[in-house]
């Protein structure tokens, strides 16, 4: 096999080295009867070139956002990732390294996380950061059981217009607990504020994605306001390009932003590697899970990095560390790192205004179109849902066929929204895009459904 | 001569001193539709003030930062990184190269499963594979880390028991346990009940027998275990746990010794999680992303988080891969999608390369390599659990901590020979603890290296134990204060 560097010869000889007779007496420790007697059933070996043409034959039957004119959103973006991005992280000194157990042989890697620390920090308005979580939902989960942690009260309140998928997760970190979980109903497109004084009185925390799954923004003030009346803590999950121009939430008080990050670098990648974030106030940073990174110095004097804080974490405190998070998305925060690095204050608001351009032209242009409408009366940043005349599914699949993805089912996640398209858009669309979005989404109702 | 890299207070400036205002590393394209009024369709008391802080820079000025932080790096391209249960081994390229085809990154995970055959087979063959090696009956990707396989695997063990109309309340985990299973049972919902190891470094059966009763949820077991020692009464152990009721978890992290040699499944083990960073070896990336699958036997496979790729090989519904979603046993999602694709795609790519033979001969290597290096290194270093070792064994320091020197001083002393230090201080019931594994891919001249250098280091602890407990000297930056970093809290960089 090409990645052992022992010969049949060196094997031999260690074995007589270490005083045993063969391979099988390497593994006495393991009881006969319950080794393994045949080969293992999974295929191979594959030389590179049989792996290579086996890999393309399955890249090939995935269509991809280079493939179609995609409008598919929900939380994962198709940006573009630049060149420098992926160059960074592919060098080798970086992605075949470990978590920085020997700070002084990995000051690379803590000096680029303690960046990225740094930068979710401006973006969001907090004091610390943390080197990352797995994606937004679980950052989001575990925010909440940071809050609970904190207030000491055993309930937490979701805004219903959170992603699905963040809700989904929340429920399963807490289902082990006895924290109670209470929904708040969506009216408008925004989280109806009504009787949220009676949802917040016992709880912890309230959970806010803001800009929502429906790409519209939240009341934040007037949510920050009730929490701060109920002494519950406000948790925002954010879409961090758009804190390239909407307020950092801890200018209306938030106490912990958590988000994902996919967009700031990653490809859409089938989902996976996600990016998430969780950033909070200084005063919380002793009940944040996961790694942190702390500059100080060493014996000469100079500056450095290490993880610090290390006694909240799961290898110190064990069953009563702060979470059970140990490998995180490092790899992943180092390319955002790079992407707001390379995009820069200038760039990076550009992107969002380039986002926010298209995305009013989009909806402008969809709702021209006989029988389709805005459903939300309300701003919104890089997506928005359309109300068609026929099922979404079917316009998706007459749209599909002549390569337009023209969003995301919301029946998929909402009730009584069969007939509702959520509709995203980045920089990578063009004028051309939208517009054949429009003329294609035309075609589709004139003909009934069924072009 | 002295390294010009050494003589200032900063090796490198962070990103933001490096910013000069006006300058950016990327150009849009041109926007092509009206530029709108922020304040109108955004509403003004929305906006913030200006722009965030991030720094400016030039494309050439981001790389050269970059690339200056990672010469800091030490990492495995390079030489050897013995992090004991870690798994350490050689990332092989085409791996990298295979999860950047473009037909894989550009998948959007809302594209419908007609779109998507190809990835979706992926996973779901790369699950039947891993089934397979471990003799679980399923495997779900989703767990985007070891950890979070461990929580998987922990609410899977909590819904059977729920079902059974039989809650329980506590898991058995040994003194060698990984941090991560204590902490990922607490989520969970049990208690931490600790069981201590024997003499031998294995649990003790009969202290088990006495632990295990009608509360017992399950009991949480790496094996071999964090001392490299397979607990060779495994079923006997599956036995009492099985008849109490209980169920038994495997943390997958140490699966790279067991490799086509024995397989959990067959041997009592109910639920697992895997590492795809360790075994299977996909990069860690200076602390991900990982991949944690969590693998069940038949009865538990409902519990999966859902969505489970599978197959119809009739193609029903006019294809052959999906999605199901409809799980009501289901504990629910552990991530927002399906788990870390791209990292799958290396692991993927990894098994299909070496076939059952060449996966049965990465276990025999690991522990071949494990058990010369222990074989040479005994003389110099006490080992406290003695006999044959798996793939990994640990050394304790106590005979250099005589002069002064402790595991971690010797930790810092091999990079300064441009080696990675093994785990120290773990697993904690062993003083002084330098836990070592080689893994497969170094050669016998690689580990000849490490063991002339544990060796000077042992002599020199003797004659100039100074010189060990001043390491290292040869990195980028001395011995830095931790301490300082806890008291003096800075994690954020506060100037401009």
């Amino acid at each position: 096999m090409p990645y052992d560097s022992n010969t049949d010869r060196d094997r031999e000889d260690m074995l007589r080295e270490i005083g045993v007779g063969s391979m099988d007496d390497l593994f006495a420790d393991v009881p006969s009867v319950l080794r393994t007697t045949a080969d293992l059933d999974v295929p191979g070996p594959l030389s590179e070139a049989e792996l290579v043409r086996h890999m393309q034959r399955l890249a090939s039957m995935n269509r991809t956002t280079d493939d179609v004119v995609s409008f598919l959103g929900g939380g994962i973006y198709d940006h573009t990732v630049p060149a420098v991005v992926r160059y960074v992280t592919s060098m080798p000194q970086f992605y075949t390294a470990y978590t920085p157990y020997q700070a002084e042989a990995s000051q690379g890697t803590l000096q680029s996380i303690y960046e990225f620390q740094s930068l979710i920090c401006r973006l969001t308005g907090l004091d610390v950061a943390n080197a990352s979580m797995y994606d937004g939902a679980s950052a989001a989960a575990e925010a909440c059981l940071m809050g609970v942690s904190i207030k000491r009260r055993h309930k937490i309140v979701v805004a219903g217009s959170a992603g699905p998928a963040l809700r989904a997760v929340v429920a399963t970190y807490l289902e082990a607990s006895d924290i109670e979980i209470a929904e708040l109903p969506v009216v408008g497109g925004v989280t109806d504020v009504s009787g949220l004084e009676e949802h917040l009185a016992d709880a912890a925390v309230l959970v806010v994605q803001h800009p929502n799954f429906f790409g519209v923004l939240e009341p934040m003030e007037e949510l920050a306001a009730k929490c701060e009346a109920a002494g519950a803590l406000l948790v925002v999950s954010v879409d961090p390009l758009s804190l390239a121009l909407l307020r950092p939430p801890a200018d209306y008080g938030a106490a912990i932003v958590v988000g994902e990050g996919q967009s700031l670098g990653s490809p859409v990648g089938f989902g996976g590697p996600l990016l998430g974030f969780m950033s909070a106030r200084r005063e919380f940073v002793r009940r944040m899970p996961g790694r942190i990174i702390g500059e100080t110095a060493d014996t000469e004097g100079r500056r450095g990095y290490v993880m610090t804080l290390q006694t909240r974490e799961q290898h110190i405190r064990r069953q009563k560390a702060t979470s059970n998070i140990c490998t995180n998305e490092g790899l992943v925060a180092l390319g955002a790192a790079v992407h707001l690095s390379l995009l820069g204050k200038k760039g990076f608001r550009e992107l969002a205004v380039q986002v926010t351009s298209k995305a009013h032209y989009a909806a402008e242009a969809l709702a021209s179109v006989g029988g389709v409408s805005l459903r939300f009366d309300a701003p919104f940043f890089r997506e928005f849902v359309v109300d068609l005349p026929v099922a979404a599914h079917r316009v998706k699949e007459e749209l599909g066929r002549v390569g337009i993805w023209p969003g995301i089912s919301c029946g998929c996640w909402y009730d009584g929204m069969e007939k509702s398209l959520l509709v995203s858009v980045t920089e990578r669309h063009t004028r051309e895009d939208i517009d054949s979005l429009a003329s294609g989404l035309e075609a589709v109702i004139s003909a009934g459904g069924n072009s | 001569m002295t390294d010009p890299t050494k003589t200032g207070a900063v090796l490198e400036p962070t990103v933001f001193e490096l910013s000069h205002p006006g300058r950016s590393g990327y150009r849009l394209p041109a926007l092509d539709v009206p530029e709108v009024d922020l304040a109108e369709v955004l509403g003004s008391a929305n906006l913030r003030e200006g722009p965030p802080e991030l720094p400016e820079l030039s494309e050439p000025e981001v790389v050269r930062h970059f690339t200056r932080l990672a010469e800091m790096n030490f990492h495995v391209d390079r030489a050897m990184y013995p992090l004991g249960s870690c798994t350490m081994k050689y990332n092989p390229k085409i791996n990298e190269e295979m999860a950047g085809l473009p037909g894989l990154t550009g998948i959007h995970p809302e594209a419908d499963a007609t779109e998507c055959q190809g990835a979706i087979s992926l996973v779901y063959n790369l699950g039947r594979m891993l089934a397979e090696i471990s003799g679980m009956d399923e495997v779900s990707l989703q767990p985007p880390a070891g950890a979070s396989g461990e929580l998987a695997g922990m609410l899977i063990v909590r819904a059977y028991h729920n079902d059974q109309g039989n809650p329980r309340s506590k898991v058995i985990v040994p003194d060698t346990a990984h941090g991560t299973n204590p902490a990922s049972l607490t989520l969970a919902g049990y208690d931490a009940v600790e069981i201590h190891s024997g003499p031998d470094g294995r649990i003790c059966v009969e202290a088990l027998a006495d632990m295990v009763d009608e509360e017992t949820a399950a009991f949480m077991i790496t094996n071999p275990n964090t001392l490299g020692v397979f607990e060779d009464r495994i079923a006997e152990i599956a036995e009492i746990v099985h008849s109490a009721g209980g169920l038994l978890y495997l943390d997958g992290a140490n699966l790279n010794a067991s490799l086509g040699v024995v397989r959990p499944g067959d041997v009592g083990f109910d639920v697992m999680h895997f590492n795809l960073h360790k075994t299977f070896s996909t990069p860690h990336g200076g602390g991900g992303p990982g991949s944690g699958p969590v693998g069940v036997k038949s009865f538990l496979a409902g519990y999966l988080p859902t969505p489970v790729a599978r197959r119809d090989e009739r193609k029903a519904r006019g294809f052959e891969f999906d999605f199901d979603y409809d799980r009501p046993k289901s504990i629910g999602k552990v991530h927002s999608v399906y788990g870390n694709f791209l990292v799958a795609v290396k692991a993927y790519a990894y098994i299909l390369t070496l076939g059952p033979a060449g996966l049965r001969r990465v276990a025999e290597n690991a522990v071949l390599n494990a058990n010369y290096l222990q074989k040479k290194l005994e003389p110099l270093y006490d080992l406290p659990y003695k006999g044959l070792c798996q793939h990994e064994f640990v050394l304790s320091a106590t005979r250099q901590k005589e002069h002064g020197v402790r595991a971690l001083d010797i930790a810092k002393r091999l990079l300064d020979y441009g080696l990675h230090a093994p785990t120290v201080y773990f697993p904690l019931i062993v003083k002084e603890a330098l836990m070592v594994e080689p893994t497969e891919t170094e050669s016998r001249a690689s580990l000849d290296r490490f063991v002339d250098v544990m060796a000077e280091i042992a002599a020199e602890a003797e004659r100039s134990p100074e010189l060990v407990k001043g390491a290292p000297t040869e990195t980028p930056v001395s011995r830095l204060d931790e301490s300082r970093a806890a008291k003096e809290l800075n994690v954020t960089w506060q100037g401009r």
